[in-house]
């Protein structure tokens, strides 16, 4: 059912159409919320000062018109509702969320004023405060839900705004609450103040917007929500943007193409050599790629082999709850645990120091749980006509699974993988005790040219996988705690930018090949 | 193909009368699988035979007999991700056994000089209590956010909102957490320093925000099962008497998958609990208490950064020590992990049996 008939159902069918003026009032909060944010935010992430101009008007004076514009467009809304001027549907009250909310607001505020400006003690400032909120409360809770909604969001907006137009909360202006070591600037609180403000007058609008009553509450409602995704989004966005802005210009720096196939990209392909003043990566990208390779070549067969015994063979029954549990465990047990264990397990029974053949089982280990649930899922989606009609034609149940069912479920088992790999490869934790050893190497691990045939057990060993080795993760750990970032916060930058690239890459095709696939089974 | 009459279901219960020359296969298989996992564990030098016995017996039984053979190989596989984790408590526990021996109760609380290498005293009292206050903060970052964007995907973004949100929270897991710790380490630890005039480098409300934004995607994507698990019939019923969209998910939705949702805050919490590299980054790791107990701007240690900041100088009593926070932490998050699957299951058996 569409939202649209949804709300029109919800409303009195006699009062569909409202006032331009309502429209237009309960727009204007919601337009100066989106410019209290953007110019708030960059107040506070430091790109602009509150002394600074836009368009000619100092920063301090636009927020506060903000705070000014949105409260007086609300408190507007409430009078013309309450007179009959504008016409709404309002409910007979808020209700308690919205009232508790206000109060608490309310509490906080007079006895943060009471104890901290005024210096009060506990004895005359919390029930000072205490009847304040509850006072705020009630009264919204005996109003109409109109005056409930605007009136304290507006008084909300205005109050702040006033602080700072008659210099109560001034840029200059600090608390440093006895015995927590922090203080509180007036640089910050100015724009964080305005931007809650505006959230809150946002969402107040959002209400009006669609007469109060129930649509005003979905509409509040969706809003926040809309707004807590877009927040996600432009956190996703900003720290994408912000490690491909200070890591990329460094990471690219001095390429070489030509003369003909001669190709040179110094901090992808050197390792770290302070003599031949060579800073790169090239180990730790050769490390990831064995580690990965390594827990590939463990985890794959072992999760998809248990996921088609417990989706095609196992009973439902106590055996195969002992195993999801055990598999859930797995899923959730910290990396650091991981790490911990193959110190334990592994490195004493391979060579008694960190190795690359430790790292590749430990992080086989990780994948696991990821591989067996994914594939799991993706085997029991193949739909049982499948298996009926290879049963009907006389196929047996193992040639069935071999040729109809897995793939059939390969897209599933294959996108699993893939995020698995992205997963692990941006691991730290168990790579750090089980394989790290130097975090600026010159030399890439050679896994291809150290296989050598012995005539005594193992009969086959591997010098490079028996020895500790550096991986993305880690060179960028390295990094922090060699103090390599102090000095050359670039190099700290660029790693983590080829990092990132590396393992959302795998993301991004897992995610793009499940959606490939998920399309052409609903064609 | 001799068993072309067989149904595919028929096939198992033939096995056993079937199988008769399949069987010596699968013993000699596993026996000599156990071999290599003890001989591993015992005396590594000699594991390299029977894991040669086993590749072949594996090869002979995938000619000879490969139903049997591949249904025992998933079968081995199966019961090797259960090893996996009884491996892992085995290990834990008999590495840290001595340093719970020796410190007793004290290991988890004790009055002043937790921690102390001359005295070999090791008391985990104040990385167990930052990890106690950052697993708060990142809680009540991850939970209202995390059920929000749950809502938001599942119920009320439009199809191709849907298509850029989903995706979009699932990234955000992917961004590795020392990535997470690098920018906390070279640009929030120094805003804070700046602007809230904080005197040392990390504090406790750093790392919990940003372990909050890490633990939001699992909070999101299992609530969001857990949300649109709700069969339409339900909501159909609340729509049908003029409800709108928000009112169906406030009082229909929502409580029907109350437990799916707090599944999913539990294992967010796990998530928050096990997170190890922004922790170690961002904070000093200072074996210290905050002051205030609440002060959430202090500077302090967690059980994770604990290990990964003192594993590499660690030897005696005081990697045992380590092992023990290892143990702490895998209890709470198998713990976790477990409550959560209990409620699922519980869940599963509630909406599904209205199916």
């Amino acid at each position: 059912m569409s939202e649209r008939t949804l709300r029109n159902q919800s409303r009195d069918p006699l009062a569909v159409e409202y006032s331009a003026a309502l429209a237009g009032l309960s727009v204007v909060p919601i337009a100066t919320f989106f410019a209290a944010f953007v110019v708030g935010g960059l107040t506070l992430a430091g790109q602009r000062s509150l002394g600074s101009t836009i368009l000619g008007i100092e920063i301090e004076t636009v927020l506060t018109a903000l705070l000014f514009v949105a409260g007086g467009c609300l408190l507007a809304i409430s009078v013309g509702s309450r007179y009959g001027v504008i016409e709404t549907t309002p409910d007979r009250s808020a209700g308690l969320g919205v009232a508790s909310g206000f109060g608490f607001v309310a509490f906080s505020g007079i006895g943060l004023a009471m104890s901290q400006t005024f210096g009060l003690g506990r004895l005359v400032w919390a029930p000072l405060a205490l009847i304040g909120g509850l006072t705020v409360a009630g009264a919204i809770v005996f109003a109409r839900e109109d005056l409930g909604v605007t009136v304290p969001a507006g008084l909300f907006s205005v109050a702040i705004g006033s602080l700072v137009l008659f210099d109560g909360l001034t840029p200059a202006w600090a608390w440093s609450p006895a015995g927590f070591g922090v203080t509180f600037n007036g640089t910050v609180l100015i724009p964080l103040l305005t931007i809650v403000a505006g959230l809150v007058t946002a969402w107040a609008a959002a209400n009006a917007f669609e007469g109060f009553g129930a649509a005003g509450r979905q509409a509040g409602a969706f809003f926040l929500i809309g707004a807590n995704a877009t927040l996600i989004l432009l956190v996703l966005l900003l720290l994408i943007a912000f490690i491909v802005k200070n890591g990329f210009w460094y990471a690219v720096d001095g390429i070489e193409i030509g003369p003909g196939l001669n190709f040179h990209w110094p901090f992808v392909m050197d390792g770290y050599d302070v003599v031949l003043n060579q800073k790169g990566i090239y180990p730790a990208i050769i490390g990831t790629f064995w580690l990965v390779v390594g827990a590939l070549v463990m985890a794959v067969p072992i999760g998809v082999g248990a996921a088609v015994f417990l989706t095609e063979y196992a009973e439902e029954g106590r055996f195969t709850s002992v195993i999801d549990i055990a598999t859930n465990g797995l899923w959730s047990t910290p990396s650091v645990v991981f790490g911990l264990f193959g110190y334990a397990f592994l490195v004493p029974r391979l060579g008694n120091n960190t190795s690359l053949l430790a790292g590749m089982i430990v992080l086989g280990f990780m994948l696991l749980p990821l591989v067996l649930i994914t594939s799991r899922e993706a085997i029991k989606s193949v739909p049982d006509e499948y298996r009926d009609a290879s049963a009907a034609l006389g196929v047996s149940k193992w040639e069935t699974i071999k040729d109809v069912t897995i793939p059939s479920a390969m897209p599933g088992i294959v996108t699993g993988i893939i995020i698995g790999i992205g997963r692990i490869a941006g691991e730290t934790a168990p790579i750090l005790i089980v394989t790290a050893d130097n975090p600026q190497r010159s030399s890439a691990p050679a896994i291809m040219g150290s296989f050598e045939l012995t005539t005594s057990p193992p009969f086959i060993v591997n010098e490079a996988l028996l020895s500790g080795s550096s991986a993305l993760p880690y060179q960028l750990y390295g990094a922090i705690t060699t103090g390599v970032v102090g000095d050359d916060p670039g190099y700290g930058w660029a790693t983590a930018f080829v990092l990132l690239l590396v393992v959302l890459s795998f993301y991004v095709i897992g995610i793009t090949t499940r959606i490939y696939f998920r399309k052409k089974l609903q064609a | 193909m001799s068993n072309s009459l067989r149904t595919s279901d028929s096939s198992d219960i033939e096995n056993p009368t079937a199988g008769d020359g399949r069987s010596p296969v699968l013993v000699a298989g596993g026996a000599t699988l156990a071999g290599a996992l003890l001989s591993f564990l015992f005396v590594p030098g000699v594991t390299v035979f029977f894991v040669l016995a086993f590749l072949g017996v594996a090869v002979y039984g995938w000619f000879v007999h490969q139903e049997a053979t591949a249904k025992g190989l998933m079968f081995l596989a199966t019961i090797s991700t259960a090893l996996v984790l009884v491996l892992i408590t085995a290990y834990l526990f008999l590495r840290s056994f001595p340093a719970f021996e020796q410190m007793g109760l004290e290991i988890l609380y004790t009055n002043g000089d937790y921690w102390s290498r001359g005295d070999d005293r090791y008391s985990l009292y104040p990385a167990i209590w930052g990890t106690v206050l950052t697993t708060i903060l990142a809680t009540l970052v991850a939970a209202p956010l995390g059920v929000a964007s749950a809502i938001f995907i599942s119920e009320i973004a439009p199809s191709w909102a849907h298509e850029i949100v989903k995706p979009a929270v699932e990234t955000l897991a992917g961004i590795p957490s020392i990535v997470y710790g690098f920018i906390g380490f070279t640009i929030i630890n120094g805003y804070m320093m700046d602007n809230f005039g904080l005197t040392s480098s990390g504090s406790i409300v750093v790392v919990g925000v940003v372990v909050g934004l890490m633990a939001l995607p699992t909070v999101a994507s299992v609530a969001e099962d857990a949300i649109s698990s709700v069969p339409d019939h339900m909501k159909d019923g609340a729509v049908a008497i003029g409800a709108t969209e928000w009112q169906t998910i406030k009082s229909v939705t929502l409580p029907a998958s109350f437990s799916g949702i707090s599944a999913a805050v539990l294992l967010g919490v796990g998530r928050a609990v096990g997170e190890t590299m922004a922790a170690t980054v961002i904070l000093g790791n200072v074996m210290q208490l905050p002051e205030p107990l609440y002060n959430v701007f202090g500077n302090t240690v967690t059980l994770t950064s604990l290990i990964a900041s003192q594993y590499g100088n660690a030897h005696g009593l005081h990697m045992q020590a380590l092992f023990a926070a290892g143990v702490i932490l895998f209890l709470t998050v198998m713990a976790l992990s477990i409550t959560a699957q209990l409620i699922e299951a519980r869940v599963k058996q509630n909406l599904g049996g209205e199916l």
